[in-house]
């Protein structure tokens, strides 16, 4: 309708215009940083097995004491072979994977749904604060009475461990949005539903994923806790047992499938974020 | 011109036909006050407010910065309620938000997480237009804003005027019969300012719609409206009112500037405002 507006508008911001030729020039500048990073890190890493390498080869005590990367690998060839690293990690991560997903799931639907009621979220917050407060290794022994050796009482860790955050990232995201936006639905005739749904639970999304990244670590920790306690299988119980027998080697190379676990998990999570929030990627 | 309101908003738009419909006036303040508790204190901000917006009139509101006029448009709104006083919509008292009434605010307040076609779409999804038609709605109302190719962008690639075109899309999509605008045009740049304000009048105008844009920048607020409100510092009052007559077609920002009588209008007006400001 208005011509003058429009070509001095779309001429400044083309957006044909801005995508053309400095993209890939952009895409090579930005493979090279990363380049760099992952190459440091490399170096990092290598320097520091070195070094540790270097300690433990000719010292029999340091070489018990700390194990050495060549007896960590070889330890971890060994698990690999006898299949028990496998099992173990797949035991681990589907205690983690589940109590992860149950406690975030009660965490979040509980906190967004405080939302809704400044009275309730009130009238619990000293009890959420509470149970926040409770360091979740000292429930380990009544847990095991509650639900057994079994794997339920390793998902209730990791979900203990995970649900009081969770609670809390996702009311604080829900309680954080923009007074001046939910005016806005209002005047658009949005009942308080459709608040909550349409504005509440999308913008809560960013702290909900900075709390499911951070409970990744917190319902692994669950998860090994509670086979710390009591249990036959899973990276905990190798972990634990390999301690117990001092072969420090081999509680290195658990660790070693530990960590790779928790990045594995953690990936998952970044690559699910950026599924469902395509808009934060275009910057 | 209140029969350009569409029949698309079932419902939703105010009683237009029989013989009274242009006597309705839209929105009529009478009185209102309202104060607000800091601490222990009561502090008044608005003392006594009338003014009236009628059937494809744009009213513009000036006054000094701090003199209440978010609550006024807040308590228009009906997010806040006035301490006494009456606010009638097309002659009625309304408990809540007045219906078919668009608002808009100097922040765009785009939901980041849709793009520039879904947040024009939000207030048809609101109130349940079957997708289909709200999706042309949509894209119908960003090309007559010049945002043609645009429509799948998310918020944040946008600039500041495009993101404002968005918001006004966003209000006009639903086709009120009634804009609040709240310095929307604030953080713009000159340009894009006059080119946007230009398009305001232009699509109210021949919407007939009507128009109470709250602002203190003068020019911006005699180039566009047919009546400008002084208001005073708090507790607010009005001050003066002027009615502005410039004689030429009003949705040409750069003609109106250029007219005869501009400039004299914003004198005066600038005047009224230092008076109250010392």
């Amino acid at each position: 309708m208005t011509a003058d507006t429009e070509s001095g508008m779309s001429r400044a911001t083309d957006p044909a215009a801005r995508k053309s030729v400095p993209a890939t020039v952009r895409r090579w500048q930005r493979l090279r940083s990363a380049a760099l990073v992952l190459t440091t890190q490399c170096a990092l890493l290598a320097v520091l097995l070195g070094f540790w390498h270097y300690m433990t080869t000719n010292n029999k005590q340091a070489a018990f004491m700390f194990g050495s990367p060549l007896a960590i690998a070889g330890f971890l060839e060994q698990m690999i072979k006898d299949g028990s690293l496998w099992r173990d990690s797949c035991v681990t991560g589907v205690e983690t994977v589940l109590g992860f997903l149950v406690g975030n799931l009660i965490g979040t639907i509980t906190g967004l749904s405080l939302w809704y009621s400044r009275f309730v979220s009130r009238v619990v917050e000293p009890f959420v604060i509470a149970l926040g407060s409770i360091p979740i290794i000292a429930l380990a022994p009544i847990i095991i009475i509650w639900f057994g050796t079994g794997l339920i009482s390793k998902v209730a860790m990791s979900t203990l461990s995970v649900v009081i955050v969770a609670l809390v990232t996702s009311y604080k995201g829900a309680v954080g949005v923009d007074a001046d936006q939910i005016n806005l639905m209002r005047t658009l005739g949005a009942s308080k539903f459709q608040i909550f749904r349409k504005l509440i639970v999308p913008a809560s999304l960013t702290d909900i994923f900075a709390g499911l990244k951070l409970t990744v670590g917190f319902a692994l920790i669950g998860a090994i806790v509670g086979e710390f306690m009591s249990s036959s299988e899973g990276l905990g119980h190798a972990i634990f047992k390999a301690g117990s027998l001092y072969i420090i080697p081999k509680v290195f190379a658990a660790l070693v499938a530990t960590i790779a676990l928790a990045l594995l998990l953690t990936s998952v999570v970044g690559r699910i974020e950026r599924f469902l929030m395509p808009w934060r990627r275009v910057h | 011109m209140t029969g350009e309101l569409r029949g698309s908003s079932p419902g939703k738009a105010p009683p237009t036909g029989g013989p009274n419909a242009d006597r309705v006036i839209p929105l009529v303040v009478e009185h209102v006050a309202k104060s607000y508790d800091v601490g222990d204190r009561v502090v008044p901000v608005i003392g006594d407010l009338s003014l009236a917006l009628d059937n494809s009139q744009i009213v513009s509101i000036v006054g000094p910065s701090g003199c209440g006029k978010t609550t006024l448009l807040n308590t228009l709104c009906g997010l806040l309620t006035p301490d006494s006083g009456r606010i009638s919509w097309y002659g009625r008292a309304i408990i809540g938000q007045p219906q078919n009434v668009g608002y808009m605010l100097q922040k765009d307040l785009l939901l980041p997480w849709r793009t520039a076609h879904g947040n024009v779409m939000l207030g048809l999804e609101i109130r349940g237009v079957a997708a289909n038609e709200a999706r042309d709605r949509g894209r119908a109302m960003l090309d007559q804003l010049g945002l043609h190719g645009f429509a799948d962008h998310y918020p944040s690639t946008l600039s500041g005027g495009m993101r404002q075109r968005v918001a006004l899309a966003r209000t006009l999509v639903n086709e009120p019969a009634v804009l609040l605008l709240d310095e929307p045009f604030a953080s713009l740049d000159f340009q894009n300012k006059l080119l946007i304000e230009s398009d305001t009048a232009k699509l109210v105008r021949e919407g007939g719609r009507s128009l109470l844009l709250i602002t203190h920048d003068v020019e911006e607020a005699v180039s566009l409206a047919d009546r400008v409100i002084v208001l005073s510092k708090r507790p607010t009052q009005v001050k003066a009112i002027y009615d502005i007559e410039l004689g030429i077609e009003r949705t040409d920002m750069m003609a109106a500037r250029d007219s005869r009588d501009f400039s004299k209008y914003v004198r005066q007006i600038w005047a009224d405002l230092d008076v109250v400001l010392q």
